[in-house]
């Protein structure tokens, strides 16, 4: 099984409560399965006996945000995130995905890339994104996720395949620096795309001085996955940007699900619980400006938060407040 | 459909109509995570294989009058009720043992109102106490409440077993930070405490619920004290020859009358091995460490004043550095793969008692261990201390227990028995911040002697179909 591999992670997790005030989901549901220590012993219970498997146990894997939050918060930095995409592959392999996770990721694996426009930077559009958001002077992409989204699914095959097209898109496109805004695959093809240079659009759009007070809401995967390679916080600041915190602390996760890439999809009233909690927790919901670097951030919270002012990190960088 | 099941679906809409349907749940994943607290024997018995005694029901209340509700339909079907906030004890005082309903508190997260003129705070008790530190420091203040298991538990859990963070002899126990609380009772009635702590109108009914653990009632919210930030905080830390010179240094601090906000004394056996391990501090020896905070003049005079009693003893005076590291990693020690876990057995033999007597109870549990279990190790440090005395934070680790779950079990309780019953007799109580629960309900009596009939008179009074917690603290099943 591809849990056996985080055997120290459920280990480590199963007994332990040290990160669980930074469960996105576990903070609106209020649900002990919904914690990664809940999520832990259930991967006990798979090791076990995968034959007898709730599918209650099931649901509580896939509910996950998989923000890494507390990977990142841990002092061992034990990946419960790496477990529970682990663990979600061994329910696919046992042909025992949810109903409704099946039908988004035949949604998924329906992909057909297409590259417009000129230019020598390719620009990826993804799915929460609109093909006007791409820079002047770039090709864009499109036409599906790149792979990462059906790989939180736990179809690593199919996303292996799905990846392969894109990359095949991208290299017929002539491109050697490809360019996302798109936290989510700013990683995954960091990770895999070779001999392409990816980068985060905040690091490649040419930015213009700015003014004025603003709330970064961080990313959970450029905080907890690429921090090494991109600081949209510090991009800000530069600009002249007032940064104010927002919420409480800077270790929970703001992001209504983005790490799951397409969670709205999966959890849709999950997804209104966290943005609802986002709402609740910003100082004044109505005047506050709140900048995003997740295309699905600001989509969610458009959707179930209209009240918030949210902004992509991108507009700001090109057009200001 | 069978009568049981009929039954089930009955009181499933029941409790549906108390809390709304979407905080009912019968779900197999939250009664997995609802069977397993932070007490060693249900991780045993999940570690081995078998399943732990689960809820029938948790219940999501977002009020009062929503967990009045629920006790209302306990009473009359005479099921039982375990409060559960972030399930992080130790005791087992979370766990539903004769199935029934768990009361899960974590909805009542909200802070009601911070009183700017008191320095209070009121707030419901299912709040994660992180969340509550930071709404609170955001607003300029602090709780002041720092245990190692701010992030795991919920406020609630604090007030039920009378919890107790890292900066206690400053500013309290939490028992000492509340000015009143409001409970539903057993039956089902809505009550609350005087709003001010000091009065002379009658014994005490606030103290009466912290500590309670779930037994009389659910203390749904909390009007608790808060403190400005300090100007300043500062550490220091001494290694002594040996626990007794480090204890005589820590306890003349204390008499002094000087209020150092921490102060925590690691014996040698704990120096050599977390000390070492956690703050790669490498010497033998006991190591001691001591802060004071507030304005940065008086913190300054009474960490001189402090560090001058300590260098009547026989020390090596580490500095503040090695003061600060403490304080930065003060919870380090309570994380993977720090902290003890399976296959290993651990307990912690939280005792509490007064200078006098606290180096003898060390050594009786210590010496009771090490002579009938020579397999365990025992490491202790004193981490909460008073003008009176300290609280010894005993542990014993046995590296491999007994594989089955029973003979474990049996084996787990006996060190317990033997070593807490040590530490009574030599004027020790059982125990200072983890409560009783399950783990420790048997010794209640003995520790007690004729007065715990007292405490089973005010719980037959108040819970008289004893749907709350039952088999908890001692009390009956």
């Amino acid at each position: 099984m591809k849990i056996d591999e985080f055997q120290e992670t459920i280990h480590a997790c199963r007994f332990c409560f040290m990160c669980r005030h930074l469960s996105a989901v576990g903070n609106v549901t209020f649900r002990e399965s919904d914690t990664p220590r809940g999520r832990a012993l259930i991967a006990g219970k798979m090791q076990q006996s995968m034959d007898t498997l709730e599918q209650d146990y099931i649901d509580a894997i896939f509910k996950s945000e998989i923000s890494a939050s507390c990977r990142f918060h841990c002092v061992s930095h034990f990946d419960e995130a790496g477990l529970v995409i682990a663990a979600r592959e061994d329910i696919v392999a046992a042909g025992k995905a949810p109903e409704p996770v099946k039908v988004v990721a035949e949604q998924l694996k329906n992909v057909s890339f297409s590259v417009e426009g000129s230019g020598d930077t390719l620009y990826y559009v993804d799915s929460y994104s609109d093909k006007k958001s791409a820079p002047a002077g770039c090709k864009t992409i499109s036409g599906g996720d790149t792979g990462r989204a059906l790989q939180v699914l736990g179809y690593t095959a199919d996303s292996e395949a799905v990846f392969a097209q894109f990359a095949n898109a991208v290299k017929s496109s002539g491109c050697v620096k490809l360019v996302t805004s798109c936290p989510a695959s700013f990683y995954f093809l960091k990770e895999n795309l070779n001999g392409v240079e990816v980068m985060h659009a905040s690091a490649f759009l040419s930015s213009k001085k700015g003014s004025g007070e603003v709330y970064y809401l961080e990313s959970d995967y450029l905080k907890n996955y690429c921090a090494e390679f991109v600081s949209p916080a510090e991009s800000l600041t530069k600009l002249g940007y007032s940064l104010k915190p927002f919420g409480t602390n800077p270790e929970e996760s703001y992001t209504a699900g983005e790490g799951a890439v397409v969670y709205d999809r999966l959890y849709p009233e999950v997804a209104e619980k966290m943005c609802k909690h986002i709402s609740e927790l910003a100082d004044n919901p109505t005047s506050d400006v709140l900048v995003t670097a997740s295309p699905y951030t600001k989509a969610v919270l458009n959707k179930y938060a209209p009240e918030l002012t949210v902004k992509l990190l991108d507009e700001i960088l090109v057009k200001g407040l | 459909m069978s009568t049981i099941n009929y039954a089930n679906s009955m009181l499933h809409s029941e409790l549906a109509d108390a809390v709304g349907k979407e905080f009912v749940s019968s779900n197999a994943a939250d009664q997995l995570g609802h069977s397993i607290d932070y007490y060693w024997i249900p991780e045993l018995w999940h570690d081995r294989g078998f399943d732990n005694p689960k809820p029938q029901f948790i219940v999501h209340p977002a009020t009062a009058q929503e967990v009045a509700k629920v006790m209302k339909i306990a009473n009359k079907y005479k099921i039982p009720v375990t409060p559960w906030g972030g399930g992080s004890g130790s005791q087992g005082g979370a766990l539903p043992m004769y199935g029934g309903i768990i009361l899960d508190t974590k909805r009542m997260n909200k802070v009601l109102h911070v009183d700017t003129d008191s320095l209070t705070v009121t707030v419901e008790t299912g709040i994660n106490t992180q969340h509550l530190e930071w709404a609170i420091e955001k607003k300029g203040f602090s709780t002041m409440h720092f245990p190692a298991s701010i992030a795991c538990a919920t406020l609630g859990g604090f007030l039920a077993h009378r919890g107790t963070g890292v900066l206690s002899t400053k500013y309290g126990k939490i028992e000492d930070m509340v000015m009143s609380v409001e409970v539903v009772t057993p039956t089902g009635e809505i009550i609350n405490t005087l709003p001010v702590p000091r009065h002379a109108s009658g014994p005490d009914l606030t103290m009466l619920y912290l500590g309670s653990e779930g037994t009389l009632g659910v203390i749904t919210k909390v009007t608790l004290k808060i403190h400005p930030i300090p100007e300043s905080r500062k550490f220091h830390a001494f290694l002594f020859k040996n626990m007794h010179e480090a204890m005589t240094a820590g306890a003349n601090i204390m008499r002094s009358r000087l209020r150092a906000c921490v102060i925590r004394l690691y014996d040698e056996p704990e120096t050599e091995h977390l000390i070492k391990r956690v703050l790669g501090i490498d010497k033998k020896g006991a190591y001691l460490v001591f802060g004071f905070d507030g304005n940065e003049k008086m913190v300054d005079l009474e960490m001189e004043a402090a560090c001058e009693l300590c260098r009547r003893q026989d020390h090596e005076d580490l500095g503040t550095e090695m003061g600060q590291s403490w304080w930065d990693n003060r919870y380090k020690f309570f994380y993977p793969p720090f902290m003890f876990h399976m296959p290993q057995a651990f307990g912690t033999l939280d005792t509490v008692a007064d200078f006098a007597h606290i180096e003898n109870v060390y050594w009786a549990m210590k010496n009771t261990v090490n002579e009938n279990f020579p397999e365990a190790r025992f490491i202790g440090h004193f981490s909460h201390w008073y003008e009176w005395g300290c609280m010894l934070y005993a542990r014993f680790i046995v590296e491999e227990p007994p594989h089955d779950p029973e003979e474990a079990t049996l084996y787990y309780n006996k060190i317990w028995d033997m070593a807490i019953r040590a530490a009574i007799r030599e004027g020790g109580v059982i125990n200072e911040h983890h409560g009783v629960g399950l783990k420790l309900g048997r010794l209640m009596p003995e520790l007690y002697g004729p007065a715990f009939n007292i405490l089973e008179s005010i719980k037959t009074s108040m819970d008289p179909n004893n749907i709350m917690n039952p088999g908890k603290m001692g009390f009956r099943c």
